[in-house]
This record gives structure tokens, C-alpha cells and sequence, in this order.
């Protein structure tokens, strides 16, 4: 962890626009830089079991082949694992901290850490570069989670988890909350399903997860997620979006199939419209 | 005394052997045909006395019975004279030893052997037993293409018993090249701009797909339809001499071309016309003369209804069953169908240029003068915009031959699995691979409401000849292309 870290103040260029969405949007310290692009949180418990670290790894990887950003804790369990899948694949991440990042904690995940920034990720925190790990500190690291990403996936938490607040405070910001059911009586589990009554979208696997995602972000997985056509609002003749977009005709109407999957253009005739609705 | 000679019946796509059989006998003059005959065959009774007479043969007045074999086999036309003439010559040793031959011919009063529908027909019998046919020379060098056949043209009745006397001696008709290969078919090159348009028909060739093009009129869906059976693969020797069959069945001549059929019935078309039928022994319709061809029906709204759903089991099954009392008649109909249509009664709803005056209402009852079953065979439909004069600005389009090299390409794929994508199934295309992403945006779309579950199969054909293009296997671009060839109107 060579490079100094840089203190990036609410609204400046490179702070995340989900922090934007918290009351008092904080000054971050970054080490790395902040990836673009859609942020996935997955979190959890530090005592999980090996069903849930398998999960978590896996939902890590599917996240990254999917080309967004998977956001978590750094802690043991759960987190390292999300972290570690997207390291594997070659992804983007970012690790929160409720410490300095001077104080990478717990130690044996520093070189995760490393690697994180290494694949153009970030290890960010609100808290001085000095400030040493406090427990008190990480509830309060959770809604940095929770509002930098746009949904939270709980894999394995307990009844009363971080995880469980990380979840809390998604839903009180209009973050939709999965979670990964689990054995019925399996402490590790009690949290997720709780979720889940409480009405947290089930997920039976990545895939599935991956699945529920592109229906929000309105865009496949595999395409790049800022697509969002450039369509004047009078409208485009369907005849030069090739022009448009300067690519091939075949190029051009997969990503109109694309952006009509996702409603964001309207067809009649030989006129595409964007679609303006409300969004979240 | 008894004789017999080979003719031949055409059925649907196919050529049935038709024995005709004379006998003559007794002292008294008469003169009986049986087998189903129709008008035209009754009056050959006629015909053959005066061409028996004008040859110069004495025309035996004694009790002659003719009899056309299999008796069950509807027969028609006028054929059938000339192996009539020929086996009651035989019958009254006439002709001493008839060699086996397969023989049609029309006569005329003073013995000529005229043109008639059947040529092409004892060519194809002629292959398939490996024994010559005789056949009016008008047709021997276009008939004569059929692989294996053996045709001697014949001008006169006289020729032919002389030809039939010395035992078929003569050298056979040398095949010649049919007219057809020299046809020169509209290139796609012509058509300015309407990139979308030929992109969507390139795919539509490649995958058998039916499309439907809707826009405005005046856009040029006629001219693209046109060029479709250009960038469609020859067809092999045994489909060209099929349509041809159905061809000859219709009373189209005899022209065997690797060229796909275009058929293009006017929307005041009859049932029978467009299907097949009619008074008698049934016809094949446009469906059939279309067969392994394209079958384009413009103003497809204009059609009526039910014209549009008797075309649903034909396009279902690739054949069509024309059922009559007694006897029903099967004929081929697997033919790519395109249709096109105004978007509405103006024609002008969609059209940025001339606003559409019709009231919304009048719009959704054009549109439902094609029932949604229907509209569910096209597995592509898209928007053919106006032409106007600022079109130059666009590129000229490729040639037809570049657009074939690629729709050839695509389909070497669907060759190795057996079938065309239009004609796959939902239980066929589970077996295909496509990858996760793919299968994700495709859920996507079923849960957004962008397609149905009908429309997801749609679209997995035609993503499935996308990545025949690629000869790799479905993945997100072919499903997402796919949707975008979906336009709606």
C-alpha cells in the first residue's frame, strides 16, 4: 500500500454519487480510485460457515465477470470472501472501513486490500489515515456500504449482525436487500432469513442474483452499464443509430434490443424515443 | 387383343405411373374409356380418331375399350392421347413389339403431337424406372435436364410409332440449359439505404425465417421482397424438379429452375387460388407454386381473414390437404413467407414525414384484420421507412452476391443439424447451447414485458441464425439484435 491517499470532498470529481444520497454526505479518504459503474454490496457475517463462503465467492466472481463493482466490509468471513471472488475474476471492488486506512484491520486482509487497488478498486474510509480500529465504528462504515451500492446482499448474518444493519440501512435509502436463505436454526442463518420474512429478495445462487440485478439496472450484465443510448429526446431515426453511435448496423440493433429490454427507448414507426420514468 | 402403355399422372409435387390399357375386339363399332376421366380426357376419344385418320392409318372400327389404370387415380387433361393412340395401335399390332417407354403427348386433329403438361412429369418417370419417354419436342430439351432421364422428342403420331417400331434406335435429346439459369434476378445493390430493412432480410434468407416488413407506402417492401429468392441458396436437383412438378400441376410449363419460386398473389386472390383447389380434381395454389420458394403476400391486411388462416396449417406442416368428398389431395407447401403491410388505413402512422390521419381506432382494427396467430409466424417484422430524394446520402448497398456468400455461410449450420431455425422448436432450441448472459437478458425481457413467452421463442430462432453467421453459439448481442428485429407497429 504505497500511494498516499486522497481526500475527496462531497461533490468532487471521483466521489461516489450513492454517498451523495446519505444526509450529511462525508469527506472520504481513497486510496485507489472509486470505480464508475454499478456497485453490488455483499456482505455478512465474520463467523459464516463454508456454504456461505463458497456463496460469497462466487457471488464476488459473478459480480465482477458482470462488469460492475462489489462493495464490502474487509472483514473476515463473508466480506474477504465477496472481495476475494473479484479479485479472482479480475474484477473492480471497493473496501469500507470503520478504521484509518493506515490501520487496515483485520491485518491478514491487507494484502486483499492490495489487490483490490491493484485491479483499479479502492479501499475507502471516513476516518482519518491514523484512526485506529474501533468496534464502535462499524456499524457507522455500514451505511457508507449501504448507500454507495445499488442493492445489498446479505449471504450469511446473524439476528443481530452488522450485516443486519448494513441491510437496515439499504432499505431505508430504496436499496433493494437480498439475502441467501439458509438452514432453519443455523445461527448463521438467522439474520438472512429474518431478512427474507421481512421481505429481502431471496437468491438461490450468483446467477440468480445476477438475474434480479439486470432487471434493476436495466442493462445485460455483460454490457457496459452507462449505456444509456444518448437518444435525443425529438427522437432518432432507427435508420442512424449506426451513425449515432458510430458502430455496424448488426451493433446497433443489439443495443437497441438491449435498451428496449430495459424500456429506456420507445419504437414507432422509424422513430426511437427515450423513455423518461422515475427512478429511484 | 390387349396392349399397354406407360403414361403418367401428376400429383401435387409428385408423378404417379398411369397404365393405359386398350383392348380390341368384337365386330362392333364402338369406342368406351374408364379410369376417372375428366372432360378434357372424354374428348379424347375424338382427337385420336382424327389423328389416328390424318396419319394415315386405317383407325381399327371395331370394339375398342380403353382403360386408365390405377382406376382409384383422378386423371385429367389431354395426355393422355397420345398413349392412347399408341396402345390401340398396339393392341391391333399396329405396332408389333412396343418397347417399355413412357409416353404423353397431346394430339392434334391432323397428328401432330402438341405441347402438353405432362413432359416434365415422364421425364421424371423415365429416371426413376430407367426406361425412355416420348415427349413433344416443344419440351424435350428443357424436360431433358432431369438427371437420368432419357427423352425422344416426337413431332408427329406417325414419328412416334415409327420410333416405337424400330425400337427407340434413336439417339436421345441432349439436355440444354433451361432459360432460367440465365434469368437475371433485381440485386440488392439497388435498394438505397433501408439498412435495417436488408440487414433483417439477410437474417430472414439465412434462417428460412417469415418476415414481415409494415411502413408507409411507396417504402419499398415490394422491392425487397423481390430480392429475397436471390440471397436464398439454388436449389438441389430433386427440389428444382419438385417445383417444377407443382408448376406443371398448375399449367405452368415445364421450365425445371434452381432458382427459389416467387409467388406473389394479388390480395383479391381466391381461397383456392392461394391454397389450392378448385372445381374438380384439385390444383396447387400459390402456397404450393411457392414451395421451397417465397410466398409474398403484400397488403397482407387487405387479404381476407380467413384466406390468412388457411394458411396456418400449411405453414405449420409444410404441406396443405385440400379435402374433397371421397378423396382428399395433399400438396407441398414449405415456402417462406413474407408479408407487408401499411400500418394503418392511411398507411402513414410511424412516418415522421406525412402525419397518419387515422384515429387510433381505425388503427387497432387494421391491425386486427391479421390474427395474432398469425402475426406469431413472423419471426422478424420491421419498419421499411419512406424513400424520399435525400437518400443519396446514404451508401450504396452490397451486391446480392456478397449478401449470398454470408447466408450461405450461415447455413452450414443448420444443414449439420437437420433443419431450418424457423422450424425449430421450443424443445429444440432447449437442446442448443446459449450462454448464461444470454438466458439472463432473455429472462429480463420476459419479466419486463418486452416479449411474451410465444415471442421468446421467436426470438431464440432468429438469435440462433445470428450466431450461425458467427458459427458460434447464442450469447446476449444475437438475443438482443434479435429483439430489435422485432419492431412493433
Amino acid at each position: 500500500m504505497s500511494s498516499e491517499p486522497t481526500l475527496l470532498s462531497p461533490g468532487r470529481g471521483g466521489y461516489p454519487p450513492g454517498l451523495m444520497d446519505l444526509e450529511k454526505p462525508p469527506p472520504i479518504y481513497v486510496r485507489g480510485a472509486v470505480p464508475s459503474g454499478v456497485c453490488v454490496a455483499v456482505v455478512g457475517t465474520r463467523r459464516c460457515t463454508r456454504y456461505g463462503l463458497e456463496i460469497a465467492g462466487a457471488i464476488g466472481r459473478r459480480i465482477a465477470t458482470a462488469g460492475w463493482v462489489t462493495v464490502s466490509g474487509l472483514a473476515r468471513g463473508i466480506d474477504a470472501a465477496a472481495h476475494r471472488g473479484t479479485v479472482e475474476a479480475g474484477g473492480r471492488g471497493v473496501a469500507i472501513l470503520g478504521s484509518g486506512l493506515d490501520h487496515l484491520y483485520p491485518r491478514e486482509n491487507a494484502p486483499l486490500a492490495g489487490q483490490l487497488v491493484g485491479l483499479g478498486g479502492a479501499v475507502v474510509s471516513e476516518y482519518p489515515a491514523a484512526t485506529p480500529p474501533d468496534r464502535w465504528r462499524f456499524p457507522a462504515r455500514n451505511r457508507l456500504i449501504a448507500a454507495m451500492s445499488l442493492a445489498v446482499v446479505v449471504v450469511e448474518s446473524k439476528l443481530a449482525g452488522g450485516a443486519q444493519i448494513t441491510a437496515v440501512l439499504a432499505a431505508e435509502m430504496g436499496r433493494p436487500v437480498f439475502a441467501v436463505p439458509g438452514d432453519v436454526g443455523r445461527e448463521a442463518s438467522e439474520g438472512t432469513n429474518q431478512l427474507i420474512r421481512d421481505g429481502a429478495i431471496p437468491i438461490f445462487g450468483a446467477e440468480d442474483l445476477i438475474a434480479e440485478l439486470s432487471l434493476l439496472t436495466g442493462t445485460a450484465a455483460a454490457s457496459s452499464p452507462s449505456a444509456d443510448g444518448d437518444i435525443p429526446e425529438s427522437g432518432v431515426d432507427i435508420e442512424d443509430l449506426p451513425t449515432l453511435w458510430d458502430c455496424s448496423v448488426k451493433e446497433a440493433l443489439a443495443r437497441l434490443g438491449r435498451l428496449e429490454i430495459a424500456g429506456k427507448v420507445a419504437r414507432s414507426g422509424d422513430l426511437v424515443r427515450p423513455v423518461t420514468r422515475y427512478s429511484a | 387383343m390387349y396392349a399397354s402403355v406407360l403414361s403418367v399422372a401428376l400429383i401435387g409435387g409428385d408423378v404417379r405411373p398411369v397404365r393405359v390399357e386398350a383392348h380390341v375386339g368384337g365386330t362392333t363399332n364402338s369406342f368406351k374409356l374408364s379410369g376417372l376421366p375428366d372432360t378434357a380426357l372424354r374428348e379424347a376419344k375424338d382427337r385420336v380418331r382424327a389423328a389416328i385418320h390424318s396419319s394415315g392409318i386405317e383407325f381399327p372400327h371395331r370394339e375398342l375399350t380403353i382403360n386408365l389404370a390405377p382406376a382409384d387415380l383422378k386423371k385429367r387433361g389431354s395426355d393422355y392421347d397420345l398413349p392412347i393412340a399408341i396402345s390401340i395401335l398396339a393392341a391391333d399390332r399396329l405396332i408389333r413389339r412396343l418397347p417399355r417407354a413412357v409416353i404423353v403427348g397431346e394430339l392434334s386433329l391432323d397428328g401432330k403431337v402438341r405441347r402438353g403438361g405432362s413432359s416434365l412429369g415422364a421425364a421424371v418417370m423415365s429416371a426413376r424406372l430407367g426406361i425412355p419417354c416420348l415427349v413433344s419436342r416443344e419440351h424435350a430439351a428443357e424436360v431433358a435436364l432431369v438427371p437420368g432421364s432419357e427423352v425422344h422428342p416426337i413431332e408427329t403420331l406417325a414419328d412416334a410409332v415409327a420410333l416405337l417400331s424400330e425400337g427407340l434406335g434413336r439417339m436421345p435429346m441432349q439436355p440444354e440449359p433451361a432459360a432460367a439459369e440465365n434469368q437475371v434476378l433485381p440485386d440488392m445493390a439497388e435498394v438505397r439505404g433501408q439498412v435495417l430493412a436488408k440487414r433483417a432480410l439477410e437474417i430472414a434468407a439465412a434462417g428460412g425465417h417469415h418476415i414481415l416488413f409494415h411502413g408507409p407506402p411507396g417504402g419499398g417492401k415490394t422491392m425487397l421482397a423481390r430480392r429475397l429468392p436471390g440471397i436464398l441458396p439454388l436449389l438441389d436437383d430433386a427440389s428444382s424438379i419438385e417445383a417444377a412438378l407443382i408448376r406443371a400441376n398448375a399449367g405452368l410449363g415445364d421450365v425445371i429452375s434452381p432458382i427459389p419460386p416467387f409467388r406473389a398473389p394479388h390480395h383479391t386472390a381466391t381461397r383456392a387460388a392461394l391454397v389450392g383447389g378448385g372445381t374438380g380434381i384439385p390444383t396447387p395454389g400459390e402456397i404450393s407454386l411457392a414451395h421451397r420458394g417465397v410466398l409474398f403476400l403484400d397488403e397482407l391486411a387487405e387479404f381476407p381473414r380467413s384466406h390468412l388462416d388457411a394458411l396456418r396449417q400449411p405453414l405449420e406442416e409444410g404441406r396443405v390437404l385440400i379435402s374433397r368428398q371421397g378423396a382428399s389431395q395433399e400438396f407441398p407447401a414449405r415456402f417462406q413467407l413474407v408479408g407487408a403491410t401499411n400500418p394503418c388505413p392511411c398507411g402513414y402512422w410511424g412516418d415522421r414525414r406525412k402525419p397518419c390521419r387515422c384515429p387510433e381506432s381505425a388503427r387497432q382494427r387494421y391491425r386486427q384484420r391479421i390474427s395474432g396467430p398469425m402475426l406469431d409466424r413472423f419471426d422478424i417484422a420491421v419498419h421499411v421507412k419512406r424513400v424520399d430524394g435525400d437518400e443519396y446520402r446514404s451508401v450504396d448497398g452490397e451486391s446480392t452476391e456478397a449478401v449470398l456468400r454470408r447466408v450461405l455461410s450461415a447455413r452450414e449450420a443448420q444443414m449439420a443439424r437437420g433443419a431450418l431455425n424457423r422450424d425449430l422448436s421450443d424443445r429444440d432450441l432447449t437442446g442448443l447451447p446459449i450462454s448464461n448472459i444470454a438466458r439472463v437478458l432473455l429472462v429480463q425481457s420476459l419479466e419486463s414485458g418486452a416479449i411474451t413467452a410465444r415471442g421468446a421463442v421467436r426470438i431464440r430462432r432468429v438469435a440462433q441464425t445470428l450466431a450461425d453467421f458467427e458459427h458460434s453459439s447464442v450469447d446476449d448481442d444475437h438475443i438482443a439484435e434479435a429483439l430489435s428485429l422485432r419492431g412493433s407497429w
